[in-house]
C-alpha cells in the first residue's frame, strides 16, 4: 500500500484501510480451494444456458432471449453500477471463460499438482505486455455492438470466439496471458478498478522481504502462485490483479489482506514497476469516446444513427466504424491533448515533460468514464429491467414459464426521472475527478501555485465533459 | 481427501455442462412431443414464412399450436374459419392456441401485422382431416 499524506477533499484519508480477512470465517472462506471455484462452476452453469439460448435464438430479436438480456443488460449493469466500482476484478474472480485453460495448465481443477505447469508456457511479448492489444480488441468488439445487442447468434458468436481465444492463448502462453493482455472486457475493469473500493494487498512488508521463496509468487503445497503474473507481496495497483485468491492460500503468515478502502487510491500510484502509462491513458479515452458513441447510438433520438450501427446499408455502417475508430482514438485523445498543453503552459513549469501532463491528467478520466458508465447503465437497466423477468421463465423463447412470469409484460420503471438519476450519478464522480484531478496536478507540478494553475484547463475540460452528458442525459 | 474434491469439481464441470445441455434439449423435445400437437414458426416471407406452411390436425380431437416468432418484428396469427386470433406475438415471443378442430377441409391461416413488404404472402395452410 502506498502512503499518502493526500486526503481526497481535504477530508477522506487516503491511507484508510478496513481489513476483510482480518475475520476468521472470511480468511477460512477465501483460503478454501471452493473458493472462488465453486461460483466459476456455478458461472459456467449459467454462461452454458446464456450460450445455448444465444445459439437457439438466431436471428431473432434480442428481447425475448435469455442470452441478449443476462450478458448485455444483467451482467454489464451489474459489472458497471456494481462489481468494478464496488469490487475491483471481482467478475474476473469468478469469469468461467478461462476455465478449461486452467484445467489444461493445472491437470487439475481442484487439487494443487506442484511443478510445471502444462501447456507451452511460451511468454508473451513485454513491448505488448499493456493495455493496446485490448485497447483495440474492445474498440473491435464495439464495431458490431448494433448486432450483439439484438441478434442473439451475435452474443454466440463474441461469446464463442472469447472462450475459445482464452482456452488457445491458455495452451500457447504462460498462465492468464489472455486475462492480463487480450481479453476484450478485462482491460477496463483493470484500468476503473483502480477506482474500486477494495484490494487485494500484502498486510506487513517485513514478513515479504525475510519469506523466500515468496510463495505468493511461485507458489506452493497450498496453491498456485500468482496466475496473473503479479509480485502480489509488493504490488499497489489493482490493475493487473485477477482477485484469485491464490495469494491468500499459498502465504503461509496469512500476510495477504482484502482490504475495503476509499475509492480511487491507485490513481495517485506511479512507481517504477507500476507506472501510470499512455495504454492506460487511451483506454480512459476509448471508454469515454466509446460512451458519447453507445449514448447516441442505443440511447438517443438520432435514428439514422441508429441505421449506421445496426448495419442497415454497408456505406453507412462502414461509415460508423471509421467516424468510433477516429472518434476514440484521435479525437478524444486530441482534445484532451489540447487541454494538456494548455495545462503545462498556465503551470509555467518548463521542466514537466508534456507527456508526463498528458498522461497523468488521463488519470481524471477514471472517474469521469465510470460515472458516464454508470449513468449510461442506469439508461439500459430502468427501460429494459423487465424483461429479464420474462427470460428469466422462458429463457430460450420455447415457451417454457418456469417461475410463473413469462406473461410479464414490456415495463419500463423510473423512467421519468432517470435523467436526473443519471445526471446525479455523473455529478458525484465529476466531484471525484476534480478531486483527483487536483492531488494529480500537485503530483504532476512543483508546487501548490503551479498545480493550481496547471488545473484549470483540466477542470474546464471536466466539467466539458460533464456537460456534455448532463445534456445527454437530461435532453 | 483431496482428490475426492478433485472428482467433485470434475462431476459438477460435467454437470454444468454436457448434462445441462443434454437435459435441456431432451426435456424441450419430451415438452413438445407431450404438450404440443404442431409447432409453428413465424417469419416475415423473406426470412422464411410460415413453417411449416401446411399443419394437419385430427378431426374433433383437442389442439395445442406453439407458435414461435423467431423473426425480428412482430407478427400475428389469424385462423378465421376457426375464428381464431392472436393479434400480437412479439419478436422472440411463443404463444399457445388451443382449439377443437370442428370442420374438415382446408383453411388458411395468416399474419395479421403488417410485418414486411411481403406481408401479404405470409399465409400457410390448415388441413382438417
Amino acid at each position: 500500500m502506498i502512503e499518502t499524506k493526500e486526503k481526497l477533499f481535504g477530508i477522506i484519508d487516503l491511507n484508510a484501510r478496513f481489513e476483510l480477512t482480518r475475520y476468521k470465517p472470511v480468511r477460512a472462506l477465501l483460503k478454501s480451494r471452493w473458493m472462488p471455484l465453486l461460483p466459476i462452476l456455478i458461472n459456467l452453469f449459467i454462461f452454458v444456458i446464456i450460450l445455448l439460448a444465444a445459439f437457439s435464438g438466431g436471428l431473432s430479436a434480442g428481447n425475448y432471449n435469455f442470452g441478449i438480456m443476462i450478458v448485455w443488460i444483467l451482467w454489464w449493469v451489474l459489472l458497471m453500477l456494481m462489481l468494478v466500482p464496488g469490487f475491483s476484478r471481482a467478475w474476473c474472480m469468478v469469469c468461467p471463460f478461462p476455465i478449461f485453460a486452467d484445467w489444461a495448465q493445472r491437470t487439475r481443477l481442484f487439487d494443487v499438482k506442484p511443478g510445471k505447469l502444462g501447456g507451452l508456457g511460451l511468454k508473451w511479448p513485454k513491448k505488448l505486455s499493456n493495455m493496446w492489444v485490448m485497447n483495440i480488441a474492445f474498440l473491435v468488439t464495439t464495431f458490431f455492438s448494433g448486432f450483439m445487442t439484438v441478434m442473439p447468434i451475435a452474443t454466440f458468436i463474441l461469446l464463442g470466439i472469447i472462450i475459445l481465444a482464452a482456452f488457445v492463448v491458455g495452451l500457447v502462453f504462460e498462465k492468464r496471458t489472455f486475462c492480463l493482455y487480450l481479453c476484450p472486457v478485462s482491460g477496463f475493469q483493470g484500468l476503473y478498478s483502480q477506482f474500486a473500493t477494495i484490494e487485494v494487498r500484502r498486510k506487513d512488508w517485513e514478513i515479504c522481504k525475510n519469506h523466500n521463496p515468496k510463495t505468493c509468487y511461485v507458489g506452493n503445497e497450498k496453491g498456485y502462485g500468482c496466475p496473473w503474473m503479479r509480485t502480489p507481496f509488493d504490488f499497489q495497483k489493482n490493475t493487473y490483479c485477477g482477485m484469485c485468491l491464490e495469494c491468500l492460500k499459498t502465504c503461509p503468515y496469512d500476510n495477504m489482506a482484502i482490504n475495503l478502502r476509499p475509492p480511487g487510491v491507485d490513481l495517485l500510484v506511479n512507481t517504477k514497476r507500476e507506472p501510470r502509462g499512455l495504454d492506460e491513458a487511451w483506454k480512459a479515452f476509448i471508454m469515454l469516446g466509446i460512451a458519447i458513441v453507445f449514448y447516441l447510438a442505443f440511447q438517443g433520438p438520432w435514428g439514422f444513427f441508429k441505421d449506421m450501427v445496426r448495419g442497415a446499408t454497408l456505406p453507412g455502417y462502414l461509415g460508423y466504424i471509421t467516424f468510433h475508430t477516429t472518434f476514440n482514438l484521435l479525437i478524444i485523445p486530441g482534445i484532451f491533448f489540447v487541454f494538456a498543453y494548455l495545462s503545462k503552459r498556465l503551470s509555467g513549469n518548463k521542466d514537466v515533460p508534456l507527456k508526463t501532463v498528458f498522461t497523468n491528467f488521463a488519470y481524471t478520466l477514471v472517474p469521469m468514464g465510470l460515472g458516464v458508465w454508470m449513468g449510461f447503465s442506469v439508461g439500459i437497466l430502468l427501460p429494459n429491467g423487465s424483461y429479464i423477468l420474462h427470460v428469466l421463465s422462458d429463457p430460450f423463447a420455447w415457451g417454457w414459464n418456469l417461475l410463473g412470469t413469462a406473461s410479464v409484460p414490456w415495463t419500463p420503471v423510473l423512467t421519468g426521472i432517470m435523467g436526473y438519476v443519471q445526471g446525479a450519478i455523473l455529478l458525484v464522480f465529476f466531484l471525484f475527478a476534480v478531486g483527483y484531478g487536483w492531488l494529480l496536478a500537485k503530483q504532476t507540478y512543483a508546487d501548490t501555485v503551479q498545480a493550481r494553475r496547471g488545473f484549470l484547463p483540466i477542470l474546464a475540460f471536466l466539467t466539458l465533459i460533464t456537460l456534455v452528458f448532463l445534456w445527454l442525459f437530461l435532453g | 481427501m483431496k482428490m475426492k474434491n478433485e472428482y467433485l469439481a470434475i462431476a459438477i464441470v460435467i454437470l454444468a455442462t454436457v448434462v445441462t445441455v443434454a437435459g435441456i434439449l431432451g426435456f424441450e423435445n419430451y415438452r413438445r412431443q407431450s404438450e404440443y400437437t404442431v409447432e409453428l414458426i413465424a417469419r416475415a416471407t423473406e426470412h422464411g414464412n410460415w413453417y411449416p406452411s401446411t399443419i394437419k390436425l385430427a378431426y374433433g380431437k383437442p389442439a395445442k399450436i406453439l407458435i414461435r416468432n423467431i423473426d425480428v418484428v412482430s407478427h400475428g396469427f389469424a385462423l378465421p374459419d376457426f375464428e381464431i386470433a392472436v393479434p400480437e406475438i412479439k419478436a422472440g415471443e411463443a404463444v399457445v392456441v388451443e382449439f377443437t378442430p370442428n370442420k374438415r377441409g382446408t383453411f388458411p391461416f395468416l399474419c395479421t401485422i403488417w410485418c414486411s413488404n411481403r406481408h401479404m404472402e405470409m399465409r400457410g395452410r390448415l388441413i382438417v382431416e
